[in-house]
């Protein structure tokens, strides 16, 4: 009887195993053929603007874009395609959705050097001189795990670490040996410390929302509507967080920075001084990464 | 000599302090004339108080003529000396206690004195004067006039965000008492609002009648056109009545003292929360005039100069120029909008965007204040000789037009870097000066995109869904709960003989049952009942950790009575052990049914007790 039971319930979840793994691979074949026609069609564009075919290079440029985002709109999310989603868009002169594309594939692809030049190109040709709340390089390479892993491979690691510390209990617990305890405080404070990055990472990347100007021209009001009046202008590919989300509008603040001159030190010695600007936009402007 | 001297500067001091004596007290001279209520039953008391402002060497105002009133006592002379924000004033009151004598509106006159030879007169007051009743609908309306409050703006048709001063007045009748004061501000929607000043307080005159005065004050600026409504202000205080009043001293006394008090608040010092609402006010808000706008008009409405200045006038190409635009002025600074540089040509200049500070100034009668912005200008050519003109406009709404103010450009010297730099076709390592970082690189560009589809998984799919995941969690720790029991109960059966012998006691005592069952068959009856017996006495020892031998009839029952044993159950045990252990020693074996039988409730009883222990 209890073997009967024993049979089902592994038929069941092969059955499952299969149902799920079967579907999966339909939609990865789909992706798989739209992302490499995409690719195609960059690498055409390309060639296009080697031979200042400009025209047709946009075309195919948009081409490839809407295969990207078709990608994208299916739920399937990979750090490759928002990488190639943002070169195309830098290609088409559309920085700020550029930006937008390189940071979500920085969330998937904290290691990717490539994809780092790139946006640091991208930034620096934008027309406002932002500054963006950066981590000191110290803290990065203290804090190195936090930034050079992503969301889910922090998740996989602190249930890595958790299986450890939980077969070493069991070890000490049936082999009594007293010298497991130390490894196990010591796989414990590693536990612990992926424990709370992992609640620091999905705070920053969930908890506060970050968005990227997508227009050229933004005008951010004193208040949520047309009525009210500009309080400044950002402009295309500016960074910014999310406060408040009223109807349309999102009330953000930015961080600007500007180069100013000590008149006490001589002209290399330059300070960079930061302020917070606060206002409203309307959500076509935004994407929020 | 020196006695001289020392006279004459003495002399030279009191003209002095005289002097400021006389320019501090020369304050326009006025003779006015108050009562305490405008309304009195035949029953009440009315003061009535000729004071002279301005001087107190002076003589007595004549008496007005009365009607209706007779004067009970009067007049009680008081003199007043007040120095605020070193301002001297100084006051002479003439206090009168009138009687009334009859119903009806009745005038008191003006009264009249005179001063360097000049004549003053007070206006005159109506008082009415009514039945006494004993119902309080008098007094109520009374008390409304003792304390009053108003909200009230200088301009009901301002224009878009121009500045309204918003005006809440507390009146209360001189000498009152208050206390607890608890102000909720009107809520100004659809205006932006800053704090003007500290509370101001003074005295006012109203239908003859002296009020105290507290009054706060807001500048408010509207931010959308069309009717806007400010919404009511409200008020919270207390009146403090003292309780003892055994000798009227001052006619001020009579007043709180009279039996309108006495029947409202009882005797005893106490407090009387009143609340107090203003009328909303409705503001017309015009839209600022299309017809005259200048393009470069920002939204800044009051009046405004503004000033402008560069740290460095002698920069090389690229270095950056600090400019320093000053906007400064009536209105409201927070929302002063950049001035606009007039370029003659876009790419004379790399320019950053300002960063503004703002300084309100001075919030006593109005707000003005000073928005600093500071820009970086970074010029691009060396034929350049100043920066551009700076231009600032805004609307001035007293005078109803839209005003330009322009900066003539600021002379500046541009020079070249002593070496051009070739231009580079190929990204260099070599770090270069911060000056030479302008030279632009050609084949600066985008790295290319990612091909590569062999690993081209869907990272969106939250990992922590995964169910090898969630049973990577929750087997380990039921694995190590489950180890944990099992490794406790494996020590415990070898350290702990009372634990071990409980937990074994049942199996040994099924193995006896089943020799008894062997016995059974082999047709041993003795054996048969031993095996019964000791199966039964075994189990009840290891079940109380005690010898077999010990597990006699008297201490089994007692021990199971303990362990809360149901009583037909331990007499059951005691019964079965006598008769096993009688048929065990005699010759009266029974039949072999009846040994079935007793092998049956041997059974039962082992499975009752292993429920109940």
């Amino acid at each position: 009887m209890m073997r009967t039971r024993f049979c089902v319930f592994i038929f069941a979840v092969l059955f499952l195993c299969a149902g799920k793994l079967f579907g999966y691979s339909l939609s990865k074949d789909e992706v798989v053929k739209t992302f490499a026609t995409a690719n195609e069609n960059h690498l055409e564009a390309v060639k296009f603007i080697a031979e200042k075919n400009l025209q047709e290079a946009n075309k195919k440029l948009e081409e490839a874009a809407l295969q990207y985002e078709m990608i994208i709109s299916k739920g399937f999310r990979n750090g490759r395609v928002y990488y190639n989603l943002g070169n195309t868009y830098y290609r088409l002169g559309e920085v700020g959705k550029a930006i937008l594309n390189y940071r979500k594939a920085q969330r998937l692809m904290p290691r990717n050097a490539e994809l780092d030049a790139n946006l640091r190109l991208a930034k620096n040709s934008i027309e406002d001189k932002e500054v963006y709340h950066e981590t000191p390089a110290v803290i990065q390479r203290v804090l190195f795990w936090f930034f050079l892993m992503n969301q889910n491979e922090i998740i996989t690691l602190s249930v890595s670490l958790y299986i450890i510390v939980m077969v070493l209990f069991i070890a000490l617990i049936i082999l009594k040996y007293q010298w497991l305890k130390r490894v196990i405080i010591g796989f414990s404070v590693g536990l612990l410390i992926a424990v709370v990055s992992l609640g620091i990472k999905i705070y920053v990347e969930q908890g506060t929302d970050r968005g990227v100007i997508i227009t050229k021209k933004c005008p951010v009001r004193y208040g949520p509507g047309e009525e009210y009046e500009t309080k400044y202008e950002i402009h295309e590919g500016v960074e910014c967080i999310v406060e408040q989300v009223k109807g349309k509008w999102y009330k953000v603040y930015v961080h600007v920075g500007i180069k100013q001159e000590d008149a006490l030190q001589s002209d290399t010695d330059k300070k960079e001084d930061k302020e917070i600007r606060r206002g409203w936009l309307h959500k076509d402007n935004l994407g929020v990464i | 000599m020196k006695k001289h001297i020392g006279i004459f500067g003495f002399l030279a001091l009191l003209i002095i302090i005289l002097g400021s004596r006389e320019k501090a007290y020369s304050q326009e001279i006025s003779l006015i004339s108050t009562v305490d209520k405008k309304i009195v039953t035949l029953d009440d008391k009315l003061t009535l108080t000729l004071t002279v402002h301005g001087t107190q060497d002076v003589s007595q105002p004549t008496f007005p003529e009365i009607e209706g009133f007779n004067v009970l006592y009067g007049p009680q002379i008081s003199a007043q000396t007040r120095i605020i924000n070193g301002q001297v004033s100084v006051s002479k009151g003439y206090i009168y206690v009138l009687r009334p004598v009859t119903k009806g509106k009745h005038t008191i006159g003006p009264s009249t004195m005179e001063y360097k030879g000049k004549r003053y007169t007070s206006s005159p007051i109506i008082v009415e004067v009514v039945e006494s009743t004993p119902s309080s609908g008098t007094k109520s309306f009374d008390l409304d006039k003792l304390v009053f409050v108003e909200l009230k703006t200088d301009n009901e048709e301002p224009y878009l965000y121009e500045q309204v001063i918003l005006y809440f007045k507390l009146y209360f009748q001189k000498g009152l008492p208050i206390a607890d004061i608890d102000y909720t501000a009107p809520a100004t929607k659809n205006f932006m609002e800053e704090k003007l000043g500290d509370q101001i307080q003074y005295e006012e005159v109203r239908d003859g009648i002296i009020y105290n005065v507290l009054e706060l004050r807001t500048a408010v600026f509207p931010i959308v056109s069309g009717e806007l409504t400010i919404s009511p202000a409200k008020l919270k205080c207390n009146l403090i009545v003292q309780e003892e009043r055994n000798r009227r001293v001052s006619p001020r006394d009579d007043f709180f003292g009279d039996s309108f008090f006495d029947d409202f608040f009882g005797r005893g010092q106490r407090k009387y929360p009143v609340e107090r609402i203003t009328n909303p006010v409705l503001l017309k808000i015009k839209p600022l005039p299309e017809y005259g706008r200048p393009e470069e008009f920002k939204g800044a409405v009051g009046n405004f100069n503004m000033e402008a200045s560069i740290k460095t006038s002698r920069v090389k190409v690229g270095d950056p120029i600090t400019l320093s635009v000053s906007v400064y002025g009536e209105g409201n600074i927070q929302t002063i909008n950049e001035p606009e540089l007039v370029f003659n040509n876009k790419d004379d200049f790399k320019v950053y965007p300002a960063e503004s500070t703002t300084q309100i100034t001075n919030r006593e009668e109005v707000i003005r204040g000073r928005k600093v912005f500071s820009k970086v200008i970074e010029p691009q050519k060396t034929e350049l000789k100043s920066i551009p003109a700076i231009v600032f406009s805004y609307f001035d709404p007293r005078e109803n037009r839209y005003k330009t103010i322009t900066k003539d450009p600021i002379p500046i010297t541009v020079e070249s870097w002593e070496q051009e730099i070739p231009i580079q076709l190929t990204l260099s390592q070599e770090k270069l000066p911060a000056s030479q970082q302008q030279v632009r690189l050609l084949t600066q560009d985008i790295l290319p995109i990612m091909t590569g589809i062999s690993s081209l998984k869907n990272h969106g799919y939250p990992v922590y869904k995964n169910p090898f995941l969630i049973g990577g969690l929750f087997l380990p720790a039921i694995i190590l709960i489950t180890s944990f029991f099992v490794v406790r109960h494996k020590d415990r059966l070898q350290t702990d003989i009372g634990y071990a012998r409980n937990r074994r006691a049942h199996s040994v005592a099924n193995r006896r049952l089943g020799m008894a069952q062997s016995a059974l068959s082999g047709d041993s009856s003795s054996e048969f009942y031993a095996c019964l017996s000791r199966g039964i006495t075994e189990y009840l020892a290891d079940k109380f950790n005690i010898p077999a031998a010990s597990a006699s009839g008297d201490r089994v029952s007692v021990l199971l009575r303990n362990k809360g044993v149901p009583v037909d159950v331990i007499e059951d045990v005691t019964r079965c052990l006598s008769d096993f252990d009688y048929r065990r020693f005699s010759s009266d074996t029974g039949t072999k049914d009846e040994m079935e039988h007793s092998l049956n409730i041997a059974e039962q009883l082992i499975t009752k007790l292993e429920k109940q222990l």
